[in-house]
């Protein structure tokens, strides 16, 4: 999940061939909801999160490494 | 920023396929979620 547009997350997601989509908050409510939004002036925080399946929060880091993250976190779930 | 056990806030928006996202599409999965600066840059 970024601020880009559609156009410049799909440039993105087809360039690396990404089996996931990338929502593109462009107004910035959903990073602001997430704690992601720490500069207005700059893009997203690198917030990772992990939501259970009750709809609670799992966790929550700071930030992430979007290389690794998200594949370690899918092995442990 | 949020803590274990917080509900999460619910969301609605589009994917870069303009398809419409929600949490509650999710109802009953668990949801990996993270944010990135800006399309394709690194770092």
């Amino acid at each position: 999940m970024s601020f880009d547009t559609p156009a410049e997350n799909k440039a993105f997601a087809e360039k690396f061939h990404f089996n996931f989509p990338l929502i593109c908050d462009t107004d910035r409510t959903i990073g602001t909801a997430y704690g992601a939004n720490a500069d207005p002036q700059k893009g997203a925080a690198r917030v990772g999160v992990v939501i259970d399946r009750d709809g609670k929060i799992k966790e929550w880091h700071a930030r992430v490494d979007a290389r690794a993250w998200p594949a370690e976190v899918v092995g442990t779930l | 920023m949020l803590n274990p056990g917080d509900k999460a806030p619910d969301f609605i928006g589009r994917d870069h396929t303009g398809k419409t996202v929600k949490l509650a599409d999710f109802k009953g999965k668990t949801v990996v979620l993270w944010f990135f600066p800006k399309a394709d840059t690194p770092g």
